[in-house]
């Protein structure tokens, strides 16, 4: 009795301590979510959903997953990749009124079309296997045409200029692909509650793709774990920023449209995913200027600024956080459900404007030159008002400077002269040493690879303008490279540039575990600005050249052998002589017959006569019918040659 | 000794032929592809989509649809309804859905990359859900839409597949065993041509028009600007929306329900590959059992002859546009 008291109680011992250990604070499975609405300066809502996934580090054999997605942890072992971040955008981030220092402009204003960058854990020489296996994998995963990011041609293998560092990254991007439900379908179902609760629930695709620009991203790190034998954990964040216009009731034009979350999406938050560690909706206001509450309670705080005289929400926020010059409100969705929806609502009372902030120098980059043989690609940085806010941070030799890194990918049938390279500050020519203090070039080659460009520049703060153009040749492209549609154009992705020595973070003054989105808000992002992609007009083939030209050569033979054969061949009035032969024949056939029968009685004379009489006289018609046909053929071979050969 | 030998051998050989003949029915597959871009050609993807809707219905699953699409409508620029396809100018059917994958988009669709998806060859890179990974008892509904002629179909207005390229895939499939039952519908003009060169056994062709006919699109939609389905693939679609996973419909009463004065063409089937001893339970996607070809050849649908000049009585608009 009693040793099985102590055998039971050393079992519930044995079994809390394995509890203890597979509960471990760094062993478990995160998931988390998370909305962001923010009212945007010219009459638009952003509404940024954020999901973050962590997978810890474990085994690398037997690897179980419940929450995080069996696809992805396939794809970082087999590739071995490090980081990669994968992005389908439709639209331009409009800098100049959405802001462009904050973090979410910073991580989340991506290049139109589809960007692809990644890092590798193999030797250098395999990495370019890797990266091909890679984009074939993710074409099939995400149903776009990733694959076609595989030939040399397409990507490039950037140093200092991008981003993260390392001889191992690969980047390439497709600014003409298509982005449209199919590839939100499977982004989605990375998701542990795919679309079907929670935060993701509200995505009604043609409210999604009505926005005036919208981006998913997928970005995933790897964290290593220090151990041997223990696969590195992985981090998996996938956000999806939309831009949208609600509908407007209002008559008077100044005022901004009141918007509510049913009215944007069509749906309310009826749960939240009961995977996720913590689901919350935030809204952010920026640049509230009547309300410069400093030292006062939250409490009052919250009460007094979810309905004040300029605007009103239609629900209490949990919590309200504060920096700087933005707020934002914390909802909790725990207690939503089907009866009780989450339908947060904003609604304007007064006029209100403001303004977000925005990077030091505004890019923007245009083609210059006309025709099919040369042009000029110019990018034109452009002083904005936030620039005397950032001046002061930045101190080189005593002088104020501004650092700006731009990065560029040519395709090869651009050819760039780099020796062109022009930069005018404030519209006065440089040498390049003043300003240009690093470049690195790595020239196309025909066919086989593009050619990129990396620079880094040190502007003085007070600086309005900085131009720097460079020309290239258009090359030609061989008949089978030209798309179906060539007659469009050709596309060169997107400039990146950044600024290192400004980093954007909003720090709310929160604790670090709590939230995913604000702990990257609070992670120092560099500022960087993505330009238009160029459309180039190539010289194109005329595609139907070859059947134009079949056409009117078969036409021609066809009318010159065809009337030779005729002159030939064809005897003029044969009918009419075969059709008399006939009548004769037809109409003395009783009169032969009975002629014959005579003739058999008396003997022959009769037959031969009615046929000879007519080759004679039928030959003298020949003979000059025939004289005549020849000197016709002749005079028309004649006046052939004499045409073909005078030009 | 001699006798016994070859009384063995034949025994073998009816041993051969007859296990082919009883591979049992594993799973169903449905290749989809349509062959046209630009916004004018916006029928050819509701087509294409509508019968993605009704495969996906009647119970293939996403991993087992190959679907090709050479442009995209759904998100196109002057595409007023953004995310959405309409077969129907009643807008009452979003085609496309919340759950569309797409394996072949854009510039992918080509002969090329087709040809490979039925023969099987890729490179070792491509990933499975873009590979036809069809076995020896596979049923396969092979469906094409986009602007064909005599005895050819085109691909993204810059290539061509003709009727033998077909033909040659078939062979292909059928050597390496790639399906029990293949059948292939076609919505193109003179759709029948692109059936001529096929031999192999085990196939059934289905296609809209004749040598010399045009098939034609039903309405347009003044909406959204373009037409918006052809008439073979609405009358086809109006056959398999009356019905559910459950039914038992037949081949025979798919055929008759088309009926050439409302397609304006001549549908056009070809059931001599397709042994019709075989009465073969086509389940989930569609109960067939074919009956004797005596009763195959419904009157109606053979014996009105390709005519271009008879004046139909148009009770749809008027603006007709050819595929």
């Amino acid at each position: 009795m009693a040793s099985l008291l102590r055998s039971l109680i050393l079992l519930l011992i044995v079994q809390s301590f394995l509890f203890a250990i597979a509960f471990g604070s760094n062993e478990v499975e995160e998931f988390s979510e998370a909305l962001l609405l923010k009212p945007l300066p010219d009459r638009k809502v952003l509404a940024h959903f954020h999901f973050e996934n962590r997978a810890p580090p474990s085994n690398s054999h037997g690897r179980h997953h419940h929450l995080f997605p069996k696809a992805i942890s396939q794809l970082v072992q087999k590739f071995r990749v490090k980081e990669m971040e994968l992005s389908f955008t439709q639209g331009r981030w409009n800098h100049e009124h959405w802001g462009g220092f904050d973090p979410l402009s910073s991580m989340n204003a991506k290049p139109v079309g589809v960007e692809l960058w990644a890092v590798f854990d193999v030797p250098q020489s395999q990495v370019d296997t890797s990266w091909k296996n890679l984009t074939h994998a993710l074409s099939g995963l995400f149903c776009a045409s990733i694959n076609f990011l595989e030939s040399s041609t397409s990507y490039a293998a950037p140093t200092w200029g991008f981003g993260p560092n390392s001889d191992k990254l690969r980047y390439g991007s497709l600014p003409r692909e298509a982005v449209c439900t199919e590839n939100l379908t499977p982004w989605l179902k990375l998701l542990p509650c795919r679309d079907k609760d929670g935060i993701s629930a509200l995505m009604n695709r043609p409210s999604v793709y009505r926005g005036f620009y919208h981006s998913q991203r997928l970005h995933l790190s790897t964290v290593e774990s220090g151990q041997e034998g223990l696969a590195s954990g992985i981090v998996l964040e996938q956000t999806l920023t939309v831009v949208l216009q609600p509908e407007t009731t209002s008559v008077e034009s100044n005022m901004q449209p009141s918007w509510s979350i049913s009215s944007l999406f069509g749906r309310k938050v009826v749960g939240r995913c009961v995977l996720a560690k913590s689901s919350n909706v935030y809204l952010q206001l920026e640049g509230l200027l009547g309300h410069e509450l400093k030292n006062v309670d939250t409490e009052i705080e919250a009460h007094e600024l979810w309905k004040n005289a300029e605007f009103e929400l239609s629900l209490k926020p949990e919590r309200v956080l504060r920096e700087s010059s933005s707020f934002l409100f914390i909802f909790d969705i725990d207690k939503s459900s089907d009866s009780e929806p989450f339908d947060l609502g904003l609604t304007w009372k007064l006029p209100s404007k403001w303004s977000c902030q925005q990077a030091p120098l505004h890019a923007s980059r245009f083609l210059m030159g006309s025709g099919n043989e040369r042009g000029a690609i110019a990018i034109l940085l452009k002083a904005t008002e936030s620039q005397e806010k950032l001046s002061g941070r930045d101190l080189t030799n005593g002088h104020c400077t501004i650092k700006a890194n731009i990065f560029q990918i040519f395709p090869w049938y651009i050819k760039v002269y780099y020796h062109s390279l022009q930069i005018f500050v404030d519209q006065q020519q440089t040498t390049d040493s003043e300003v240009l203090k690093k470049i690195n070039v790595s020239p196309s080659t025909d066919k086989v690879s593009s050619g990129m460009m990396e620079m880094m520049l040190e502007l003085p703060c007070e600086v309005k303008s900085v131009a720097i153009s460079i020309e290239y040749d258009k090359g030609f492209l061989h008949i089978d490279e030209y798309p179906p549609d060539a007659n469009q154009g050709f596309d060169i992705p997107s400039a990146l540039i950044s600024f290192p020595n400004h980093h954007a973070s909003l720090d709310f003054q929160e604790e670090l575990s709590k939230s995913p989105l604000l702990s990257s808000f609070k992670e120092k992002s560099l500022v960087r600005s993505y330009t238009e992609v160029l459309l180039v007009p190539l010289t194109t083939p005329d595609f139907s050249m070859p059947y134009n030209v079949i056409t009117i050569t078969c036409t021609i033979f066809a009318l010159y052998f065809g009337s030779l054969l005729n002159v030939l061949r064809r005897r003029i009035g044969e009918e009419e002589r075969f059709l008399k032969s006939q009548g004769k024949k037809t109409g003395g056939r009783l009169k032969q017959l009975l002629s014959r029968i005579t003739a058999k009685i008396r003997g022959r004379p009769n037959e031969e006569q009615s046929s000879s009489e007519s080759p004679a006289a039928q030959s003298s018609v020949l003979s000059s019918k025939l004289i005549f046909k020849i000197i016709l053929v002749a005079g028309a071979a004649a006046a052939w040659q004499y045409f073909s050969t005078d030009k | 000794m001699k006798i016994l030998l070859i009384l063995g051998l034949l025994l073998c050989y009816s041993f051969v032929s007859s296990s082919g003949d009883t591979t049992i029915h594993t799973n169903n597959w449905a290749v989809l592809v349509c062959t046209s871009r630009f916004w004018f050609n916006y029928r050819h993807m509701a087509n294409t989509l509508s019968l993605y809707r009704t495969v996906k219905r009647l119970g293939i699953p996403d991993e087992r649809i190959i679907l090709m699409l050479a442009d995209d409508m759904a998100c196109n620029a002057r595409n007023e309804y953004p995310a959405q396809v309409f077969n129907n100018e009643n807008h009452k059917l979003n085609l496309y859905g919340d759950n569309v994958e797409v394996d072949y988009r854009g510039y992918e669709v080509t002969v090329e990359n087709f040809l490979r998806v039925l023969t099987g060859r890729h490179e070792n890179a491509v990933p499975r859900s873009k590979r036809l990974l069809s076995d020896e008892g596979s049923h396969i509904l092979l469906y094409m839409t986009g602007h064909g002629g005599d005895e050819f179909l085109k691909f993204q207005d810059a290539e061509e597949l003709q009727s033998h390229d077909l033909a040659d895939a078939v062979k292909q499939m059928k050597e390496k065993r790639r399906f029990k039952e293949l059948m292939i519908m076609v919505d193109t003009c003179q759709a029948a041509t692109l059936f001529n060169q096929l031999q192999s056994p085990g196939v059934l062709a289905i296609g809209s028009s004749l040598k010399g006919e045009n098939s034609y699109s039903h309405h347009l939609d003044s909406d959204i600007g373009v037409s918006v389905v052809d008439r073979f693939t609405y009358y086809t679609l109006a056959f398999f929306e009356r019905l559910n996973i459950y039914d038992n419909a037949s081949l025979n009463s798919l055929f008759r329900s088309y009926d050439p004065r409302l397609l304006m063409s001549t549908a056009y089937y070809r059931t001599d590959l397709y042994q019709p001893h075989l009465v073969e339970l086509w389940r989930p996607f569609i109960l067939i059992q074919l009956t004797k070809p005596s009763q195959v050849k419904s009157p109606i649908v053979r014996a009105i002859p390709r005519c271009h000049s008879i004046n139909f009585p148009s009770t749809m608009q008027t603006s007709q546009m050819m595929s």
